[in-house]
């Protein structure tokens, strides 16, 4: 096409200036430049030096920043500091300094690059002639030509082996793709049948071995096992199942601490307090000890915003509230379902242990929950 | 005289000692039933575990004059709700048989009591002169209020330190124990929230050791009490620690922390502190020179 063009004249490309040849491109890109005014008409004045200065001011500050975020990154102390220790100033300080210099570095290197454009960049005029519609017919036509012919020449309409295998392994390996991104995603969770986790929590008594209520210390592996007498009236105590098997092993015991469905709330209500007891669990509690999963029936929360005077546990997320007096019973929010209650007593060494698990699933309702077998 | 009373009684004895059966063998079986009972209770008192529930002996040993002008003061201004002998007055004042005095150190101190109308729950404010525990004198009638609390019915008592002897050595331990115990209710770093019923959890910012010692002893209104079982003194002690260290613009890496309460404070920071800078840089980009 270009060797039609008329804009060439007679005059041969290698003749031309940069500058001519600059015009020619912009011509065949149906492009005019109207004016171009030069941003800086006298050369080397003292406004240029100036402008020029600056805008190195900008790129030695972005360097500076850089080298100075390197050197803090690496040397400056991280390691955490209370607000009682000497050093707590330079700790204090790590975070901001790291981030300023590291966010100095990247702005200056952006007002450097832009006041660049701004001062240096010239102000040009240019008129692009606009394409409407679709191509004319005989453009049309020859592209089209042009992909038909090359389809002909590698051959894939005559190799169908060819492309029905390629087809096939593509396709396959589509679903293939797609069974790892969604494989993830399906589960069988009935697996266990009557003892899917679903149904059981960390509670359930394995080989009849007696589970204790644990506190949770500060020290990890620490064992602390409540008795009657470690509450007050009115006291609130968050608990974790703990059997003597897994005493010693530190990965185990973090790990009852940290199963979503063991926190249970361990609450002594103050003595001659009337409480409502659900048929069927009239000796869950062991006097005025009672024990409720913490777990909001709602979607999972803790609802252990405990107040002691009228007994009511909170949920934060929806504003369930649970009457403990009532079997922890909602009394208002979005729960449907009252918090399970876990059947406590003390044994013979006066330690409080649970008396099985939880007789009905604890946490947010599922399809099945009312299907189970008792 | 001596000589003839004593002939007959005497032979009354001998003869009662001589009476054979029944009166003789009950006699005995009284005799062995008594000592036994006896040292059981001896034994119960060697063997029994301590009792974790404070009891009045510190208010035994209080001063009875001490507990007079506690009385006095009681009188003047408690008396309208918690009635007399801190008996309570239905509907008005619970009563304060048991309360102890770490609960009147944590309401007066706080200023929550007197109380300043009926509502759900007090607040804190200046405490009422007389009773302010920084001048001498309102420490005095406040240790005498306390006295005569706990000279009825005991109750919880505060540690025997002060000040600085309550902060512990690790924050992080009471960090762990704040968000396992207190957290729920008070926010990450104690800056409260609401309850039930128009109740809430106040902000601890301005709590001092004492008060947040006395209130894990007591648990005031709606809070649970968490006995020195439950939260060992150390514990107490390290949580303390905690909040001090948590305490205005402390530990908080990003320089400001925004009133710590959460995501919804520093995404509006962003997003109105963003938006002006990206339009402020938006505007630049586009201006001619």
């Amino acid at each position: 096409m270009s060797t039609e063009d008329p804009a060439l004249g007679e005059r041969e490309p290698q003749n031309m200036s940069r500058e001519e040849l600059a015009r020619l491109a912009d011509e065949f890109g149906d492009t005019t430049v109207v004016a171009k005014p030069p941003k800086w008409p006298i050369p080397a004045t003292k406004a240029e030096k100036r402008a020029e200065r600056s805008v190195a001011l900008w790129f030695i500050l972005s360097a500076l920043s850089a080298i100075a975020f390197v050197v803090t990154f690496s040397v400056w102390p991280d390691a955490y500091v209370s607000p009682f220790q000497d050093g707590y100033l330079w700790y204090k300080l790590y975070t901001p300094v790291v981030g300023s210099t590291f966010a100095i570095a990247m702005l200056s290197l952006g007002i450097g690059l832009i006041l660049y454009i701004h001062r240096f960049f010239p102000d040009e005029v240019a008129v692009q002639e606009r394409h409407d519609g679709p191509s004319d017919e005989l453009a049309r036509k020859t592209v089209a030509a042009q992909y038909k012919e090359a389809g002909d020449d590698v051959g894939i309409p005559r190799r169908s082996l060819i492309m029905r295998t390629a087809l096939g392994a593509a396709g396959l390996f589509g679903v293939a793709a797609g069974v790892l991104a969604i494989g993830p995603f399906v589960r069988q969770p009935w697996k266990g049948g009557d003892q899917a986790p679903l149904w059981i929590t960390g509670w359930k008594p394995l080989s009849g071995e007696t589970v204790y209520l644990r506190l949770k210390t500060s020290v990890v592996g620490e064992i602390v096992r409540v008795r009657p007498e470690d509450m007050k009236p009115g006291a609130m105590l968050t608990v974790f199942p703990f059997r003597e098997s897994d005493r010693g092993h530190e990965e185990l015991l973090v790990a009852a601490e940290h199963a979503s469905d063991s926190p249970v709330m361990l609450i002594r209500l103050p003595p001659g307090t009337t409480v409502h007891k659900r048929p069927g669990q009239e000796n869950f509690n062991y006097g005025d000890f009672y024990a409720f999963s913490k777990v909001c029936t709602h979607l999972g929360c803790p609802a252990s915003l405990y107040d002691s005077q009228n007994h009511i546990s909170l949920c934060p997320c929806h504003q369930s509230e649970f009457l403990i007096t009532d079997s922890a019973k909602p009394v208002f929010g979005p729960a449907t379902r009252a918090l399970p209650q876990l059947p406590i007593t003390v044994n013979e060494e006066g330690l409080f242990v649970a008396r099985g698990d939880f007789i009905e699933p604890i946490g947010p309702a599922f399809w099945e929950i009312r299907a189970r077998k008792q | 005289m001596d000589s003839t009373t004593r002939t007959p009684r005497a032979s009354a004895v001998s003869r009662r000692w001589r009476l054979p059966g029944k009166l003789r063998r009950r006699l005995v079986a009284a005799l062995a039933l008594t000592i036994g009972l006896f040292m059981t209770g001896a034994l119960y008192l060697v063997l029994a575990p301590r009792p974790q529930i404070a009891t009045a002996e510190a208010a035994t040993q209080a001063d009875p004059a001490q507990i007079a002008h506690g009385e006095q003061l009681y009188n003047n201004a408690c008396i309208t709700c918690h009635g007399t002998n801190l008996q309570g007055v239905q509907g008005r004042g619970p009563s304060l048989i048991g309360a102890g005095e770490a609960a009147v150190y944590f309401q007066v101190s706080t200023g929550r009591m007197p109380l300043a109308r009926e509502q759900a729950e007090g607040y804190r404010k200046a405490p009422v002169p007389e009773l302010d525990p920084d001048t001498a004198e309102g420490r005095q009638n406040l240790q005498a209020l306390a006295a005569y609390v706990q000279a009825h019915g005991g109750g919880p008592q505060l540690p025997a330190e002060r000040g600085t002897a309550l902060i512990g050595d690790d924050p992080a331990k009471g960090a762990d124990a704040f968000r396992l115990n207190c957290a729920s209710c008070h926010s990450f770093v104690g800056r409260g929230g609401a309850l039930t019923r128009g109740k809430y959890a106040p902000i601890l910012n301005h709590a001092t050791p004492e008060q947040v010692y006395a209130a894990m002893l007591t648990g005031p209104s709606a809070m649970p009490t968490f006995s020195d079982r439950s939260l060992t003194p150390g514990e107490k002690k390290d949580i303390i620690a905690y909040l001090l260290s948590v305490r205005g613009q402390r530990n908080s890496p990003g320089g400001y922390n925004l009133g710590n309460i959460g995501p919804s404070a520093e995404g509006m920071t962003a997003f109105v502190l963003g938006m002006v800078a990206l339009v402020g840089i938006t505007v630049w980009l586009g201006a001619k020179s």
